[in-house]
């Protein structure tokens, strides 16, 4: 299989502050990878070495089969969080301008910002002014800025954050599209439902560190079947009290709890203290085996609790 | 495919030039001219026409009757003709008397004259009239910066008591007068032969020719840097806040980046100086003065036009390089537009004496020289040529030392936020490999 993004034992810091520690990654050709981690987890730290906005300390970065991640700069497309457009300048101007910069001519560039502006429903706006589009609108543009240049390699810096489900239904849509075309889509995200649904692989740094790197399945594989979803009438309560619970989320209507025991071992226990209206067997979502790494270590007297 | 370099200046060019910004200084100059001209004309007859009535103690007690007929002179010239506004005040001296010990008069007089009953009051000592002693006019008034008054008196006195002296020593003061007419000095410049051979008369020296000109050129060249080279760090310092800095370095190198933004800010030097020159040349060619603005100064501008916005623009893209806000850019901005305006500061003394060593000195030093050095270069005979190239080769040194530096610091600069950078952490940035 062949990569488009390989980062071999990857480090770097800041003012002695290590960033990024012994990175190793390899991103399929063809993928949606999901970039997941804790805000100053060195998410970005990464997606901006791959750009080659930043050079490693230590380790190799290959960008497109390149080890000179610049030269691969052309064929590399990056949408960085929020913001990125000259708020003064219309749009279609805008657009041309990001394109040429990525090697496209005026005649190649123009169809396909038709093309996409069509898509994502802006038809009409090439002409307005970037301080008049609305967030959701400037987030479209950016992902415009970015296709444009047909890259072959695109990445997204939480792509999705603050916008609409609309917007962020356009957006998907546009992501899944340049997937279809073949182009390696990189992604971080806070949303760990988007990174369920979406990715082919997923990766998670924290604290510079790589903790998860794999498809959702290996990942949920890892962390075994030792989840279940209630609905019962003593809710959280009754939970606080039972054996065998080691974390329990509290949604109020549904409780999902994290067991240390066998699943229906607890079932046995819980039908004895209350009316049970729902019991599942389930996986650790995304957002679980996220909050079981990236949680504040709880103190109890005095004491760090694992 | 096009230098990315390039595509970078264009847009910075087409930016700029769209912007309100770039009309408006476009407009300003010869509108800030225009005015200046009308405030220099306007204020020239807006002066304070209110009567001027003052006292004059009179102790040598022949002066106050010719003072006043002076003032009655005076006062019917000052009559406007028909439909003409008055430009000069009337003057109305009384004649009070009092010992010169007499402080208490003086008190009452000033009291007056805090009053407004009169203006002034003035005390002319006994012997006024005797060339032997050095007697002094005494003139006391609350309006210490009104001139107009005391210098009436000063020459309509003097020319009496002069008179009058004259006349004590048999002295025919009208031979006097023409025996003493100055004779004056015309300024000419020198002879020169016309393609025949034949000697041309030499041409008076021309104040606008041989000062206001080389003013005119070097002031514009000054307003075309000032107009577009801070508009660098407020173009880095959007790009900076807007996070565009990350999209632009993902597609440029950041020396490609500011490279572009140097050529496209120069270009708009260019175009605002091409089109102030035009202008100048224009008005030139309307008041008689076509002949002197000569290729060889437009030669120079075009050299030195280039070098200042460059090495100033540098210096503004390393301000906002240095910074994450408008804010912490003013303060920085503030030193590197007082070294900017310097070359104004120090205009005069350069045209005074062209080729002091203060001159001479303040022309070669490189962020001067694009301006002092043109400047010095428009008033005849001109610098040498060795001075010239030095100031050419300290320039461009300057500058391309300021570009190294400014690619330097906005390599690391561009993706840092938070607090403004120090001297010390800019001077690592351009020290790293």
């Amino acid at each position: 299989m062949s990569h488009a993004i390989r980062l071999t034992d990857v480090t770097k810091r800041f003012n002695g502050v290590t960033a990024v520690e012994e990175l190793t990654l390899a991103v399929p050709d063809g993928s949606i990878y999901g970039f997941i981690g804790p805000n100053g987890s060195g998410k970005t730290t990464t997606l901006r070495m791959i750009m080659h906005i930043l050079l490693p300390d230590h380790g190799t970065i290959e960008v497109l089969g390149s080890a000179d991640t610049a030269a691969a700069r052309d064929r590399v497309s990056y949408l960085p969080e929020e913001r990125g457009l000259y708020k003064k300048m219309p749009v279609r101007r805008l657009l041309r301008y990001y394109g040429q910069l990525k090697g496209r001519t005026i005649a190649e560039l123009d169809p396909a910002i038709d093309e996409w502006l069509a898509r994502l429903g802006m038809q009409g706006w090439d002409g307005k002014k970037v301080e008049a589009l609305s967030k959701g609108m400037s987030q479209k543009v950016q992902l415009v800025a970015a296709v444009i240049s047909k890259p072959s390699l695109l990445i997204l810096d939480e792509p999705f954050s603050g916008l609409d489900p609309v917007n962020a239904e356009a957006l998907k849509d546009g992501v899944l599209e340049m997937r279809r075309r073949g182009t390696t889509v990189v992604f971080s995200t806070h949303d760990m439902a988007t990174a369920e649904k979406m990715c082919d692989r997923i990766f998670m740094i924290f604290r510079g560190r790589k903790v998860l790197d794999g498809t959702l399945d290996e990942i949920q594989s890892v962390y075994g079947v030792d989840t279940v979803r209630v609905r019962t009438a003593g809710g959280a309560s009754i939970l606080a009290e039972m054996p065998d619970v080691k974390v329990t989320n509290d949604y109020g209507q549904m409780q999902e709890v994290q067991l240390t025991a066998d699943p229906q071992r607890f079932l046995q226990q819980l039908v004895g203290r209350t009316a049970v209206y729902h019991f599942e067997v389930t996986r650790p979502s995304l957002h679980d085996i996220f909050v079981r790494i990236a949680r504040p270590p709880e103190v109890i007297d005095g004491r760090l609790q694992p | 495919m096009k230098n990315k370099a390039l595509i970078v200046a264009l847009s910075e060019f087409t930016t700029l030039v769209r912007s309100k910004g770039f009309l408006v200084g476009l407009v300003l100059m010869p509108v800030f001219m225009a005015i200046a001209f009308g405030m220099q004309r306007f204020t020239r007859n807006a002066t304070d026409v209110n009567d001027r009535i003052f006292v004059v103690v009179d102790r040598s007690g022949a002066l106050f009757g010719p003072l006043k007929a002076a003032a009655d002179d005076w006062n019917r010239a000052t009559v406007p003709a028909a439909g003409d506004a008055q430009t000069q005040p009337r003057y109305f001296p009384t004649e009070a008397t009092f010992d010169s010990g007499d402080d208490e008069a003086r008190a009452r007089l000033s009291d007056r004259v805090k009053r407004g009953e009169i203006f002034a009051f003035v005390e002319i000592p006994a012997d006024a009239l005797n060339p032997d002693t050095k007697s002094t006019v005494s003139y006391h008034s609350n309006h210490p910066g009104y001139r107009p008054l005391p210098s009436w008196i000063a020459t309509a006195l003097n020319r009496e008591i002069v008179s009058q002296r004259f006349r004590t020593a048999s002295i025919d003061r009208a031979v006097v007068v023409r025996l003493t007419r100055r004779v004056e000095v015309s300024e000419l410049g020198l002879l020169a032969r016309d393609s025949s051979g034949a000697v041309k008369p030499a041409a008076r020296v021309d104040r606008v020719r041989t000062t206001a000109i080389p003013i005119g050129i070097m002031m514009i060249i000054l307003f075309s840097v000032v107009s577009s080279a801070p508009q660098l760090l407020n173009s880095v310092i959007e790009e900076k806040m807007s996070r565009i800095s990350e999209v632009l370095i993902g597609s440029v190198t950041p020396y490609q980046l500011m490279m572009g933004k140097l050529i496209g800010s120069a270009g708009v030097s260019v175009l605002l100086a091409a089109i102030y020159m035009a202008g100048g040349v224009a008005t030139a060619r309307h008041f008689g003065y076509g002949d002197a603005i000569s290729a060889g100064d437009l030669a120079w501008v075009l050299v030195f036009l280039p070098l200042a916005v460059i090495m100033f623009g540098s210096i503004f893209i390393t301000i906002g390089a240095a910074c994450s806000d408008l804010k912490d850019a003013q303060g920085m901005m503030t030193p590197a537009m007082l070294v900017l305006m310097l070359p104004w500061m120090t205009v005069f003394a350069v045209i005074n004496a062209p080729d002091s060593p203060v001159s001479v000195a303040l022309s070669l030093f490189p962020t001067n020289a694009p301006f002092l050095m043109l400047l010095r270069i428009g008033i005849a005979p001109g610098p040498p040529l060795w001075q010239i190239a030095i100031a050419v080769v300290l320039a461009a040194a300057t500058t391309f030392a300021l570009v190294y530096a400014a690619g330097k610091i906005l390599r690391t600069g561009l993706l840092m936020q938070g607090k403004a950078a120090t001297l010390g952490e800019m001077w690592k940035w351009v020290r790293a490999d």
